[in-house]
């Protein structure tokens, strides 16, 4: 047994003093908190190439004097805006690509409008992903385009890439996508088949309300907007963190509806009977076989990821098709794994690296 | 080590982020318990079911305020997202037409630059490794 570490008082008066310090900055720092907004977010510099109802397709300006032959089109979760990906300067994944050289286009979403309602599967793989392929292609004049897709973006683009193996898609990217929905357990305990009347569901609401969406997702980890906001209190002294803290905050609680027929499949074809997973799954009835993806893919998981654990993601790299494919698995969870210090310094420069020598 | 064990403040935040696993770990198997999915559906069914009947009592409710409903103030945004797209297909119309002309000026969409980019022939710092 060690001897208790004897007490420094020297150390306790300067700890004290900089903790009554931190306190007042609390205060006054808490006032500001209060009365001004947030950063601006997803400000790079971009326009719009094409609107259609929920949907919407930007190109971001290059930054580079010299580009990459191939460009990027990005396909944003559903659930979600994509400015995750373009958060502020400095940490913005979109513009770290820009600098090193790509071509960025994104396919971003809305919260689709009452009359959207009726929006299937089909209307995102069949309509809109070959819709945007086609305007960059158009675009940029290039054939080839590499896609990256963010969890249910990722699974998006899976759907369209294996129903159109010979489309122009030159390299696919899939950071954290669910392949197994079963193991995604407490979503699976959420919508279990026994209880949950999805039809009655989107019979009454159309779509999903956000609140819905956002719940779900807060329910993972119940605890955690409790303690954020006690952390937020205790740092409110450090200008760093609060940005940091009213970026991400903005964003998760910036959920998106999902339109009710797309609401119905996901539910049906993908919570209860794990399509995707089994083979079986077909998009308009045309097969969505991932084995007859053929293209170079890489996929991101992130090792903490609560939402799409990696048991629910593991699946894709052995599933797919392709010669050419990597996982690679890295600290953080489902959105440090793209944004902020930790995707700067891990994903966001191993993905450059994968991708240079594939973009030309 | 002997600073954090004599430090509150590290010793709070330490308590504060186990105090977040273990609650949330608990939660996690309550909230995996075929009991929680039935009565959270059961609840979810009936809030459904009242969602709509709620939504036409406050539409009522607001119009007899003089104020503007959900509904309304849906319309409205939904008449901007249409303003949007037509200002948007106007602009994308204008620089088709410069192009066509083959015309550039300031405040238009800046040339591209060539697509003739090269991998470096080392690959760039990665940082910290997974």
């Amino acid at each position: 047994m060690s001897a208790a570490p004897a007490l420094d008082l020297g150390s306790i008066q300067d700890r004290i003093q900089s903790e009554v310090q931190r306190a007042i900055m609390r205060s006054v720092k808490g006032v500001e908190y209060i009365a001004s907004s947030g950063p601006a977010l997803g400000s790079t510099p971009k326009d719009i190439l094409s609107i259609r109802g929920t949907m919407r397709l930007y190109h971001y300006r290059p930054l580079a004097d010299e580009i990459y032959r191939v460009p990027i089109l990005i396909v944003m979760a559903t659930t979600n805006r994509g400015y995750i990906l373009d958060m502020v300067p400095g940490q913005s994944f979109i513009e770290f690509l820009l600098k090193r050289g790509y071509d960025v286009y994104m396919l971003d979403w809305t919260a689709p409008k009452p009359e959207e309602r009726s929006l299937r599967m089909e209307d995102y793989v069949l309509d809109f992903i070959p819709h945007c392929l086609k305007r960059v292609q158009e675009d940029c004049g290039e054939e080839d385009v590499s896609v990256i897709g963010y969890c249910f973006g990722g699974v998006l683009s899976l759907l369209y890439a294996s129903i159109h193996a010979d489309g122009p898609v030159k390299n696919l990217i899939c950071f954290t996508t669910p392949i197994d929905f079963r193991k995604m357990t407490l979503f699976q305990n959420f919508s279990d088949r026994r209880y949950f009347d999805v039809d009655g569901l989107v019979d009454a609401v159309g779509n999903v309300p956000p609140e819905m969406i956002l719940s779900s997702f807060e329910m993972l980890r119940p605890a955690s907007r409790a303690i954020s906001q006690i952390q937020l209190w205790d740092n409110i002294w450090n200008d760093e963190y609060v940005k940091s803290y009213r970026m991400f905050d903005r964003w998760a609680t910036d959920t998106l509806p999902l339109a009710g027929e797309y609401f119905r499949t996901i539910t049906k074809d993908l919570m209860w009977d794990n399509k995707l997973f089994n083979g079986s799954m077909t998009v308009g009835g045309r097969a969505a076989d991932l084995a007859s993806i053929k293209v170079p893919l890489l996929h991101a998981v992130a090792e903490h990821d609560h939402i799409v654990p990696y048991e629910a993601a593991r699946h894709l790299i052995p599933m797919v098709g392709s010669a050419d494919k990597e996982e690679v698995i890295l600290k953080g969870g489902h959105v440090s794994l793209v944004a902020g210090p930790n995707a700067m310094k891990r994903l966001w420069p191993k993905l450059d690296n994968w991708l240079c020598g594939r973009s030309t | 080590m002997s600073d954090k064990v004599n430090d509150p403040v590290a010793l709070w935040q330490k308590m504060l982020g186990e105090m977040e696993k273990g609650f949330n770990s608990l939660a996690s198997e309550a909230l995996s318990s075929p009991q929680f999915s039935r009565a959270m559906n059961q609840a979810g069914g009936v809030t459904a079911g009242a969602h709509k009947q709620l939504g036409d009592l406050m539409e009522r409710y607001l119009i007899s305020m003089n104020m503007p409903s959900r509904s309304q103030m849906v319309g409205i945004a939904e008449r901007l997202q249409t303003i949007e797209g037509q200002l948007a297909d106007i602009k994308l119309l204008l620089q088709e037409t410069l192009k066509q002309g083959g015309e550039t000026r300031a405040g238009a969409t800046p040339a591209r630059p060539p697509r003739t980019r090269r991998p470096p022939t080392a690959p760039p710092p990665s940082g910290e490794t997974p």
